[in-house]
């Protein structure tokens, strides 16, 4: 069974919307210094304003102009994203895959680590961590993926063991390939989808988590972020200011995490042979 | 249950202890302050201060100090708390009912909720019915814990007054039996609903697809076959026999319902641990953290080892793995 991924992302509704709302937070980030009319950062004396022309979303308490804020704040959702997405399915595939290929002791006890880890509630485990540690975005993206890539390396170490078996590696071996040959013409090639899955899932996590801890306040005070954003207008929310402050900041941080689960949810269907949509299927 | 599986939660247990008792003494800084909360300095004595490296063990070696951190628990002891003045478990101990009763129903109402959805939408998979319900929990999908329960909050507290915005009770209000079940009962409905709401996509897109699944089976054919009704080929025969990766991912979503209560806690001002372990943070208050955590994890270490042990009693065809689904 071979599909092509991107054409089966870009057919299915959720796929084609997801990407489209991840290029709109993508073009954000990049340019979100052009698009920006202050400095995110810069405090003023005109607190607590309503929208108006000079400041789209109004200003916030300590007279920062939120629509720069929300702007800017896509890149450091993006920056989480990317760093999770990338070092967790990099460990993931390591140790899932070199638990699969080396086999025997050592591949019983990573399987025994991966167990333990799935039972153990990550997320709990991170604040506890976060709250000691104070992490800045960089540690905050190793800390997430350290705790985080038992389940994506227990999907690579499944779809490397059947990989193991197939026809094509027995062949390899017959013409006398080596184990570095195999690995590299055959193994990886072939996890590339299951990669792709492992990712937009952890990156979906690095926002959803980020955001999270931002929003219980342990976060780099100096890095513009939604979940703090949100951390600090939940304060005021009996003011009139949740309208431009609260609400669209949790919408862009939703639409952010929305278009990684789209994607996510259109990638399973495609992979799934079971939940393929097929012409015999409309039996009933 | 073989040996081999009560190994696995043993070491997720060691884990979770080796990390609460290594990361106050591995940080920079003086341990004690890691380990006591930074109210303790506000009291900071020579005194006292021999008193707690004596009682932790700080100048002895590290082994030692596990040890007696071990005995600790063992007996029931978390520590204290310098900034509520009390013992850490007494504390928990108040604050726990409030969030068992949240998660609880929660964790009740969201499997009904999903199963009953789930069948009914992989039933009429590609119908209007089923995008509709699709599209909306994805939608829902997307939106942070804390995210759904601020909008809750705003548009209770805005628009719709009728229910109470925070706490698990009316204050000083004297209610008893009757009265205070319905006063407590109240409260509950918003967190709940937040809560659930944050748990509903997950266990129905698992619900769905293993309808989906379920109904391609040849023994859902034979039983329309047969001539039985709808209703009992859509529940009696495909649900029930769809139900078993729900059933298997309990241990796992109890973990990730008391991490969405945590959030939600803090949004409605709910006094359960959520709320005392954001407290905590504010506060530097080390000792409540520590022991609000570490009673979470092993209370969901533990609802994994009971779901693992009665799955083994329920389904014979054991090996099947699901659990991948609930991330």
């Amino acid at each position: 069974m071979h599909i092509n991924y991107w054409t089966e992302l870009t057919r299915n509704n959720f796929g084609k919307i997801g990407l489209a709302m991840l290029c709109l937070v993508l073009f954000i980030a990049l340019f979100a210094p052009f698009l920006a009319r202050y400095d995110p950062g810069e405090p003023s004396h005109a607190i607590f304003m309503s929208p108006s022309f000079e400041h789209w979303l109004g200003t916030n308490d300590i007279g920062q102009d939120i629509w720069s804020r929300l702007l800017c704040g896509a890149k450091n959702s993006l920056l989480v994203a990317l760093g999770v997405g990338v070092f967790t399915t990099l460990l993931s595939t390591v140790i899932g895959a070199s638990a699969a290929l080396v086999g025997g002791l050592y591949d019983r006890i990573v399987m025994r680590l991966i167990d333990a880890l799935i039972v153990i509630p990550a997320f709990i485990v991170i604040i506890l961590v976060a709250a000691y540690v104070l992490p800045n975005v960089w540690t905050l993206i190793f800390l997430i993926s350290i705790l985080t890539w038992q389940g994506g390396a227990r999907l690579v170490r499944a779809q490397t063991l059947s990989l193991k078996e197939r026809m094509s590696v027995y062949a390899a071996r017959t013409f006398g390939a080596n184990k570095r040959y195999i690995v590299i013409r055959h193994i990886i090639p072939n996890l590339s989808s299951i990669l792709f899955a492992v990712f937009i899932h952890s990156a979906t996590r690095g926002v959803f988590m980020e955001a999270g801890l931002a929003f219980l306040g342990i976060a780099d005070i100096s890095t513009v972020s939604w979940g703090l954003m949100m951390h600090h207008a939940l304060r005021f929310y009996y003011l009139d200011v949740w309208k431009w402050w609260l609400i669209p900041t949790g919408l862009a941080l939703s639409v952010t995490i929305m278009a990684f689960v789209f994607i996510g949810h259109a990638l399973e269907t495609a992979m799934d042979p079971r939940l393929r949509v097929m012409e015999q299927e409309d039996w009933q | 249950m073989k040996l081999p599986e009560i190994g696995t939660y043993a070491i997720a247990f060691l884990i979770i202890l080796a990390l609460i008792f290594l990361l106050p003494r591995m940080m920079p800084g003086d341990p004690l302050t890691a380990i006591c909360g930074e109210e303790v300095l506000v009291e900071m004595t020579p005194e006292l201060k021999a008193e707690l490296v004596h009682r932790f063990a700080l100048d002895e070696p590290l082994w030692s100090q596990f040890f007696v951190y071990l005995t600790g628990i063992m007996h029931g002891d978390f520590g204290y708390s310098y900034y509520y003045n009390a013992p850490v478990l007494e504390i928990i101990l108040e604050a726990l009912p409030w969030t068992l009763l949240l998660v609880g129903t929660s964790l009740v109402l969201s499997t009904v909720l999903s199963i009953i959805i789930g069948i009914e939408s992989g039933w009429r998979r590609g119908k209007v019915s089923d995008k509709f319900l699709l599209t909306t929990t994805m939608i829902l999908n997307g939106f942070p814990d804390f995210f759904i329960g601020i909008i809750l909050l705003l548009l209770f507290a805005v628009y719709l007054g009728c229910l109470p915005l925070q706490g698990a009770k009316t204050p000083y209000s004297d209610l008893s039996g009757i009265n205070s079940m319905l006063d407590i009962a109240q409260h509950l409905v918003l967190p709940l609903i937040a809560l659930t709401l944050a748990q509903l996509p997950g266990s129905y897109l698992l619900m769905r697809n293993t309808m989906i699944t379920t109904l391609k089976e040849a023994f859902v054919r034979t039983a329309k076959a047969k001539g039985l009704s709808e209703v009992a080929v859509r529940y009696k025969h495909a649900g029930r026999n769809a139900l078993l990766p729900i059933v298997t991912t309990t241990g796992v979503r109890v973990g990730i319902i008391f991490t969405g209560a945590l959030f939600i806690e803090i949004i409605f001002s709910y006094p359960g641990v959520g709320l005392l372990s954001y407290n905590a943070l504010l506060m530097r208050d080390y000792p409540i953290l520590q022991g609000v955590f570490f009673i979470v994890a092993v209370f969901v270490i533990l609802a994994n080892f009971v779901v693992d042990l009665l799955y083994t009693k329920i389904d014979p065809r054991i090996g099947v793995d699901n659990t991948e689904y609930a991330h």
